[in-house]
């Protein structure tokens, strides 16, 4: 039921290609399982999952704590391989990290011995395309400019979340994936970030899968908000929020919001209940 | 004495209940009674003191040594043995930084290599660098080069062990992101692995210093010939205990020189980690 | 795939004696006493009083100093570590001793210490003392401060902090000091029985040397380095029979 949902619900990303579509970006995750197996425990993480996000589209993976949703994200990214199934990007199977996926995490993964300057220059400079200048003016508009030669452990927690933003967008890639990004900051740093990224994703035309635990998030941020289960993680339910663009965070205080927050919520309690007793029982 | 008699003497101090010299004093009167202990121990021949040289002596004996006088019968300055120590321990520490890091890269890097190399290195590690003194002594052509190769031994294992300790506990996320990032094997060995693991290898490098010296005293002591512990040796069989003195207090600089030294560089070249 | 890396790792270890022997059938390595030679040797040092007394001493030695180190780094550690005022009392002056290689003073502990068993047992003593020393000290110090309101919170006086909070929370860099002390008690030990003379392992080595009969010195190499397995696997097991509750870091 909820495979057929996520597939059928936007036509335009049945399998598509950049050939068809003329976008990059495109995400399909087909009956994907993960089990990790550490000596005998075997644990189910994600079970014949199914999930498809166009290009330039913005998806939220919301879920309760322990159902998978970092486990998808790390097959996208190609840091695990699915026990079964496949993820493919723009058609092709995903089987290791690549630039064109760039991720960033609630932990930053700044390299500390690295100035933030030459930690945004990482991704050009893999691949010798580094532009004079042009770190300078993504740190810039995140609001950085004048920490170009300070190392990450000098920078506040937002400061460096916002660094590693500029990382990956001076990396130019065509999906950003991205887990909890904002939530280890305070409420008002998550606000700007949240702003920031929107105003980014609006202009930029990327692909987002983004994670969070955070039910206002994922309605303020995304296009379609998809609910998972718990443990082993499959997808729940899929809300289309539409609510136009561009989007700030006053959108809170709407009706309709108020009304896409209350469902999701609605699902969302019943897989934490859901989750609870699986503890128990455990 | 209990923590808690402890404790309420260090309250009372601190409610200024009682007068207290400050930090700076407190700490300068730590290394006044060491002297004045020192001296009295020797003036009143406590244990076998009186067979020891006084701080006042050793310090004329000091300064008539920094001023170039000849250590004991072989004619050489306090200078030229704290040389040849020092050569000893420098080259030493080179050639083991030389050998023991990339080692420990490759080791730490690779499971094949571990299982081949690190079982047979375990091996030796529990023998203490003293210990090959004999053999190194019928092994190496040379006298000078046997005491270079036991003071390598020593310097060794610590920068071997706290690299390959390094490597294993390098973050996954590092490697990771960088992957994600467009790095190849070869730009995330350089980037992320090698700094990574750069401020275990500093641990291990002082580690190694200090083995170093530890051991070359003990060799120069055994195996006689030139540096500062010959000279120690020697003045003790001459009972020159003024020379002893000395020599303690020359190795003593040496050492504390030496593991500032790799402090400071050590800092230097991991200055991105977070200062308390 | 498992069994097959532990049959690597056995073959890197017998690699050991069979490029020894390779190495001394073709004398590449002249002067190396042959591996057959040598076992022959221990054979015949395990029935000598000597080889037992050597190593009976040693260890003795080396477990005696090294509790007696313990037993004084450990509070003092502690006490540098909570009471600045202490710290500044002692520290400077401890930390002007502790650049000298224990070693060095085994001339200085010759004529002031009455007998020379006491000498070696000092000087693996000062080994295993300034680790200990030092590691106890960062330990006392990086105790978080929250544990120790909490308890006095909970009603605990200055000394039961100290006993129930300070103690146990610097016991895993406490533990570490004493890994290493082991190893440095072992390392001054051997070179001041060869320096010092008398008895033990360092000096049953330094003697074959002098009196040509080589094979007893791997003997001697070969028994100290199991000696000094044995007794860092002893630490490391009080260490983690102590420190229960700190979880193990992988391998």
């Amino acid at each position: 039921m909820s495979k057929h949902d996520s597939t059928t619900d936007d036509s335009t990303t049945a399998g598509p290609t950049p050939e068809t579509t003329g976008k990059t970006g495109a995400i399909d995750i087909n009956d994907l399982t993960k089990i990790y197996d550490p000596e005998g425990e075997h644990v189910v993480a994600v079970q014949d999952m199914d999930l498809s996000v166009g290009a330039e589209e913005f998806v939220a993976l919301l879920g309760p704590s322990g159902c998978g949703k970092s486990t998808v994200l790390e097959c996208i990214a190609g840091y695990l391989d699915p026990t079964d199934g496949e993820v493919l990007v723009d058609g092709n199977r995903v089987s290791k990290p690549d630039p064109k996926r760039g991720v960033v995490f609630q932990e930053n993964r700044l390299f500390p011995w690295k100035t933030i300057k030459e930690n945004v220059e990482f991704g050009p400079r893999m691949h010798d395309s580094i532009e004079e200048g042009r770190a300078e003016s993504i740190l810039d508009e995140m609001g950085l400019d004048g920490f170009e030669e300070a190392y990450p452990s000098g920078l506040s927690g937002g400061m460096q979340q916002r660094a590693e933003l500029a990382r990956l967008l001076a990396n130019d890639p065509d999906i950003m994936l991205m887990d909890e990004p904002f939530s280890a900051l305070d409420a008002l740093t998550k606000e700007i970030m949240q702003k920031k990224l929107l105003e980014v994703w609006e202009r930029d035309n990327r692909t987002v899968l983004f994670i969070t635990h955070d039910v206002e998030e994922a309605i303020l941020l995304a296009d379609r908000v998809v609910v998972m289960t718990a443990r082993p993680g499959q997808v729940k339910d899929v809300i289309d929020v539409d609510i136009e663009r561009p989007r700030d965070p006053e959108v809170v205080t709407t009706d309709r919001f108020t009304e896409l927050r209350e469902r999701a919520l609605s699902v969302i309690r019943e897989e934490a209940e859901r989750a609870l007793e699986q503890e128990d029982g455990a | 004495m209990s923590a808690s008699t402890i404790d309420q003497i260090q309250r009372r101090f601190e409610g200024d209940t009682v007068p207290l010299p400050g930090k700076r004093v407190r700490q300068v009167l730590s290394i006044v009674l060491f002297f004045v202990l020192w001296a009295a121990l020797v003036r009143f021949g406590i244990l076998g003191f009186d067979k020891f040289v006084g701080p006042e002596t050793t310090l004329v004996a000091l300064v008539e040594s920094l001023a170039g006088a000849p250590m004991t019968e072989g004619g050489e300055t306090l200078y030229e043995h704290a040389a040849f120590s020092a050569y000893r321990v420098v080259v030493a520490v080179l050639i083991a930084m030389g050998i023991a890091i990339p080692l420990g890269l490759t080791i730490g890097t690779s499971r094949r290599w571990e299982d081949a190399l690190f079982p047979a290195l375990e091996v030796f590690r529990p023998v203490p660098p003293v210990a090959w003194v004999p053999i190194a002594l019928l092994l190496m052509p040379t006298f000078r080069s046997g005491v270079i190769f036991v003071v390598f031994i020593g310097a060794f294992f610590p920068i071997l062990v706290n690299t390959i300790e390094g490597v294993k506990t390098v973050e996954e996320e590092y490697v990771q992101a960088a992957a994600s990032l467009g790095a190849e094997s070869r730009d995330i060995f350089r980037h992320v692995i090698i700094p990574a693991t750069l401020p275990s290898i500093i641990t291990g490098v002082s580690l190694g210093v200090g083995l170093a010296w530890i051991t070359v005293v003990a060799a120069e002591m055994i195996a006689g010939g030139v540096g500062i512990g010959y000279i120690i040796f020697q003045a003790y069989r001459l009972l020159q205990t003024e020379v002893v003195a000395v020599g303690m207090i020359a190795i003593g600089v040496l050492g504390y020189a030496s593991a500032a030294a790799v402090h400071r560089t050590g800092h230097y070249l991991t200055r991105w980690e977070e200062t308390e | 795939m498992d069994s097959r890396r532990r049959l690597v790792r056995v073959g890197s270890i017998l690699s050991v004696p069979i490029l020894w022997f390779v190495a001394s059938r073709f004398g590449l390595l002249a002067g190396l006493p042959a591996p057959v030679e040598v076992v022959d040797t221990y054979v015949a040092e395990l029935y000598r009083d000597d080889f037992w007394i050597s190593t009976i001493r040693s260890t003795i030695r080396v477990l005696a100093s090294f509790v007696i180190a313990a037993v004084i780094a450990i509070p003092l550690g502690l006490l540098i570590g909570r009471y600045t005022v202490f710290a500044d009392l002692t520290f400077p002056a401890l930390e002007m001793l502790r650049p000298i290689p224990p070693i060095a003073w085994i001339p200085f502990t010759i004529l002031v210490l009455p007998a020379a068993e006491l000498s070696i047992m000092f000087i693996t003593f000062l080994g295993a003392f300034f680790p200990i020393l030092l590691n106890t000290i960062q330990g006392a110090r990086g105790v978080e401060v929250e544990y120790s309101r909490a308890a006095q919170s909970l009603g605990a006086d200055s000394y039961q902090t100290f006993r129930h909070v300070i103690y146990p929370s610097a016991l895993p860099a406490i533990h570490a000091g004493m890994i290493v002390g082991m190893g440095l008690a072992w390392v001054n030990l051997i070179a001041a029985e060869m320096v010092a003379g008398g008895t033990g392992l360092g000096f049953l080595t330094w003697s074959a040397y002098t009196s040509g009969s080589y094979p007893t010195i791997i003997v001697g190499i070969i028994t100290i380095g199991i000696l000094g397995a044995a007794s860092s696997m002893l630490v490391r097991m009080i260490g983690h029979w102590q420190v229960d509750w700190a979880t193990e870091q992988p391998a």
